[in-house]
């Protein structure tokens, strides 16, 4: 260990730097209640399944790469064979499928580690 | 220089000082068995309050720093607020401030364990440290904010805070490219994050806790609490030699002589050895100690 060589200092013109209680007490409590709803809290992001994800389904999610958004839907695929009207009727089905009116859901099965 | 105080070269560290500077390194293993937990991957919906990559394979909890940059990045889609994050976050460094730092983080250890290779360290001015500030909200708040799930794209990933993290190279892509080198399928990490993971190790071996000092954002925000957590370093005017001890043996090169409560401090306790600086808890009704004179 190196010595650092000492500053003039005078010990008894130093703060104490005591801390109170309620300022910290406070917080935690904050910090507690807030954990507890959380743990309970339902975001309002849906789930793949039509339910609606609790706060801790969506931390795993972003741990799991279970968000999906609809850009990441892909369309059902062509059918197999050169039959032109399974063609013609699978391009119709695409055409007319609806876009989803949801933004994001939360895929609970997820297990794709996130790739970091 | 030399010292002018006659009694600074004598001073030893105390017995409790010396009994905690032994104790850390168990503390800080016996925690790893709590982080890297592999039956305790149903904990994932559970941020922790340390730096610990969740993609890591035997990660039990989640990452704070990524649940946040994560939520950020959720807002243009939807609104949502951490609820659970902010809580732990709160208590954790309403109780201790950033004791976890010193005790508990896993990274911090390992940066630790790098800093024992004997190589003369080099000292980093004060101002380094609120860099770590600039990474809270700049990258982990509002680069995802702004840009959504989209990143910056480079090279076949996109730049965010996970994509340069060396926590993520050392935790995360480091065991995933070394089971996919095993199973013959290459190096699959990106040569910027395997460089990021060179620079750290190399910075680790001069400079302590590089990270923790220069861009740790979730140390930066536990540190906040220091100033008036519950558990904190209370100074003894009465103990004091003026030996400089305490400033000596502080890894993060903290001004302790001075003020020791500070963004800065880890709480490792080191500068605590000299008996003129204790750890307590603040209680209610505290009767204020008279002052009493210098040795």
């Amino acid at each position: 260990m190196r010595r650092i060589p000492q500053p003039p200092l005078n010990p008894a013109l130093r703060a104490i730097e005591r801390h109170d209680f309620w300022p910290g007490f406070i917080a935690a409590l904050i910090g507690i209640i807030l954990a507890f709803c959380g743990a309970r809290h339902l975001t309002g992001v849906d789930t793949v399944d039509g339910g609606t994800a609790s706060e801790t389904q969506l931390v795993k999610a972003f741990s799991f790469d279970g968000l999906q958004y609809p850009n990441q839907i892909a369309p059902p695929p062509p059918p197999k064979g050169n039959d032109p009207e399974a063609l013609e009727r699978w391009a119709r089905q695409t055409r007319s499928a609806e876009a989803p009116t949801w933004k994001v859901r939360v895929d609970t099965a997820a297990k794709t580690p996130c790739p970091t | 220089m030399e010292c002018p105080v006659p009694e600074c070269k004598q001073r030893q560290p105390t017995e409790l000082g010396r009994k905690l500077k032994r104790l850390r390194p168990w503390v800080q293993t016996g925690f790893l068995g709590v982080w890297l937990a592999p039956v305790g991957q149903w904990l994932h919906g559970i941020p922790s309050c340390v730096f610990h990559c969740y993609s890591c394979p035997l990660s039990s909890f989640a990452c704070p720093i990524g649940v946040l940059a994560n939520y950020a990045a959720l807002m243009p889609v939807a609104l949502e607020v951490p609820y659970l994050l902010l809580g732990i976050l709160l208590f954790v460094g309403a109780v201790s401030g950033s004791l976890a730092c010193g005790w508990a983080c896993p990274f911090g250890f390992v940066q630790d364990l790098l800093g024992k290779i004997p190589i003369r360290k080099m000292s980093l001015p004060a101002w380094v440290g609120y860099t770590r500030y600039v990474v809270l909200v700049g990258l982990v708040i509002l680069l995802p904010l702004i840009l959504g799930f989209k990143g910056i794209p480079f090279g076949d990933q996109i730049i965010s805070i996970c994509r340069l993290c060396p926590a993520g190279a050392l935790e995360a892509g480091l065991p995933n490219s070394a089971q996919s080198v095993m199973a013959g399928h290459g190096w699959p990490m990106s040569w910027f994050k395997s460089l990021i993971l060179v620079a750290f190790f190399a910075s680790a071996l001069f400079i302590n806790r590089p990270w923790c000092r220069i861009f740790c954002p979730l140390g930066g925000l536990l540190a906040l609490f220091n100033r008036f957590s519950l558990f904190h370093l209370r100074f003894k005017p009465s103990e004091c030699v003026e030996c400089n001890l305490c400033r000596s043996r502080c890894p993060m090169g903290v001004n302790v002589d001075q003020k020791v409560n500070v963004s800065g401090c880890i709480r490792c306790l080191e500068c605590s050895t000299c008996g003129a600086l204790e750890a307590c808890f603040a209680v209610p009704k505290e009767n204020a100690n008279p002052v009493s004179p210098p040795k």
